[in-house]
């Protein structure tokens, strides 16, 4: 990887830091955000923004920033500095705790799940359904994954929520945890490199899904290597590099070919 | 096409609720790492009571005597097991189980023998044994989580801060009461109530079970249970969807600090004095009982059936070969050979499903 240095190419980042009636309040938007490792700077002074209703495809290269700005939005990874707002409102996500009150649920990259639970649990795991005393409803929780495994996504060969969660292909694991996010998720699905262990059957149906929750009001950030499936969900694009944005552009006025050039480019 | 998969799901489940009694078992013995245990021990159980039939004055496993040695000699590993293994499923070790169960049993001891506790102490005081435990099981407590604060403030590995605390807590015993055994005869209700016997039942084994109950729900049903699994199973994946990991594991650190002074408590009762390295090696006693029972060293899997099946399973081989009058290397060999051999057995299960 090249040394790090400030980019100063960003495109549209001039925009005023809030415009009252000039368009919708974001759902979510982080301001200036800076993230450090140590001396590393993985997110330099970056702007993003989440419209109601919409997908936004996130895309740069390996190691542009794209999951450290993920996990930032979900919470695991909090900012060293800049100022996140939700629903227009200046807000502090430091934890998952915060993040699961803003409604946002995330899709991780490296699958969020413990091989040595059943489905059940690990779809409910941190948000089991307990008595007032914390004792847990097997029977309730189970019902529930159930409908959850029917309703999400077409899940091959999945037919136990008492199954251990290791005994599941890379496929059928990804599946869980879509479908546990899509259950919980309230405005916003964060999904970083959710195709990658999917087959294709499997992935087109992923990819209409985000399509069907844009129409019942829910927004989507799509990570991706893929600019194909990109195009193919995506309203808006934010092309990433060194940790700060270098393009975007509504899918109306773009190309395939434009995205890639500034994904290689930069 | 959305319902049908789940109608699909819905139709399976009914299906394998209705598989026959025996299949059940079968699929259970197959599927779970407690089954295989769960089989051998009943085959050992089947062995010893044929072989005392066959044998009645050789092999005096039926002896109404030798069923009360067995139940308590299982009973006070088993009791610092069960803390041992919820600590190992949060994917934590605590080698110096053995070490607090001495000094904090002393501990104990030494507070209730100084306000009167001692059963020939005149006039007797029956509370005392009560302070010294309720301060003594405090004291495991604290002690699991500085484990606890330690392991997870630094970042480092729990075997190494409880290899550290093992010879720590094992200097501290001998630096409180020196290197003499300590008498320990309590008043009553004290004595009774962790020393009494009921039939041929010893108060240890009744206090096993009741923790084990307890264990059992708390593990299993509770959400906090749930939260171990998730942590010791995957601890990024439970950081993820928020589930704190300091908390949980200091919950089990603090535990296993717990019941390994209940069991030096019950047993310094039982046995009426304490011998200041009496705990040594039970550390690696309890962690071999738990992996027989089908727990994972790195964490994330294991259960209370497992804890009791594995005790019981170790310290029955131990009594058959007392009655043998096999020496007493014989049960280091065996149980030696029986880590391994559980082990392999369940990595195979694991391997043949997976």
């Amino acid at each position: 990887m090249e040394p790090l240095r400030p980019i100063d190419n960003a495109v549209n980042d001039d925009r005023p830091a809030a415009r009252p009636g000039a368009d919708e309040t974001p759902l979510y938007e982080v301001r200036d955000v800076t993230k450090k490792y140590g001396s590393f700077i993985a997110l330099n002074k970056m702007n993003f923004r989440i419209k109601p209703r919409e997908v936004v495809g996130l895309l740069g290269d390996n190691g542009a920033g794209k999951s450290t700005l993920v996990k930032m939005i979900s919470g695991i990874n909090p900012p060293t500095s800049g100022e996140i707002f939700v629903g227009g409102k200046k807000t502090s996500i430091r934890n998952r705790a915060d993040s699961e009150a803003a409604g946002i649920e995330t899709i991780y990259q490296d699958i969020a799940l413990v091989d040595s639970m059943s489905i059940t649990r690990n779809i409910f795991m941190g948000r089991e359904i307990t008595d007032r005393f914390g004792f847990m409803e097997h029977k309730k929780m189970r019902d529930m994954a159930v409908e959850i495994l029917g309703s999400a996504v077409q899940i091959s060969g999945i037919d136990d929520p008492d199954k251990e969660v290791g005994f599941l292909s890379g496929g059928q694991k990804q599946a869980v945890a879509i479908a546990r996010a899509v259950h919980f998720k309230r405005n916003i699905l964060l999904l970083d490199e959710p195709t990658s262990a999917l087959s294709v059957r499997e992935t087109e149906h992923l990819l209409a899904y985000v399509r069907d929750l844009k129409a019942d009001g829910t927004s989507s950030v799509l990570v991706t290597h893929n600019l194909y499936h990109a195009f193919m969900v995506c309203d808006r694009f934010v092309v990433m590099s060194h940790g700060t944005k270098v393009f975007e552009a509504d899918k109306k006025d773009t190309t395939i070919e434009e995205l890639t050039d500034h994904v290689i480019r930069t | 096409m959305t319902i049908s998969q789940a109608d699909h799901i819905r139709k399976a489940i009914a299906e394998r609720s209705n598989r026959p009694f025996i299949v059940k078992v079968g699929d259970w013995v197959r599927d779970k790492p407690e089954g295989g245990i769960a089989v051998m021990f009943i085959l050992v159980q089947l062995a010893c009571i044929i072989g005392s039939l066959l044998f009645p004055d050789v092999f005096r496993y039926l002896l109404p005597a030798n069923i009360s040695v067995v139940l308590k000699s299982i009973a006070v590993p088993g009791i610092m097991a069960l803390g041992v293994g919820i600590l190992m499923i949060s994917g934590e070790f605590d080698l110096s189980v053995g070490a607090q169960y001495s000094l904090l049993s002393i501990i104990c001891a030494e507070v209730s023998n100084s306000f009167m506790g001692d059963i020939s102490a005149d006039p007797a005081s029956s509370l005392a044994p009560f302070m010294g435990m309720i301060f003594a099981l405090a004291l495991g407590v604290l002690i699991g989580m500085v484990h606890a604060f330690i392991t997870l403030r630094f970042n480092i590995p729990s075997f190494i801060t409880t290899l550290g605390g093992m010879l720590f807590w094992k200097g501290m015993t001998l630096l409180v009461h020196g290197s003499s055994a300590l008498r320990f005869k309590p008043s009553e209700p004290f004595a009774t109530l962790f020393g009494g016997e009921v039939g041929i039942v010893h108060a240890s084994m009744i206090w096993f079970i009741l923790f084990a109950v307890i264990f059992y729900f708390f593990l299993h049903h509770h959400r906090i249970g749930n939260h171990l699994f998730a942590v010791g199973g995957n601890r990024n994946a439970a950081v993820a969807i928020g589930i704190n990991p300091v908390r949980t594991k200091t919950i089990a650190f603090a535990l296993a600090g717990f019941m390994a002074a209940f069991s030096g408590i019950v047993a310094a009762t039982r046995v009426g004095s304490i011998q200041p390295g009496g705990g040594l090696g039970m550390e690696l006693q309890t962690i071999a009982a738990c992996v027989i029972g089908g727990f994972a060293l790195n964490g994330g899997r294991g259960s209370i059936l497992g804890v009791v099946l594995g005790t019981a399973l170790v310290f029955t081989i131990q009594d058959v070969l007392l009655l043998l009058r096999a020496p007493a290397f014989y049960f280091d060999m065996f149980v030696g050979g029986l880590i391994v051999v559980a082990v392999v057995m369940n990595s195979a299960i694991r391997r043949a499903r997976a």
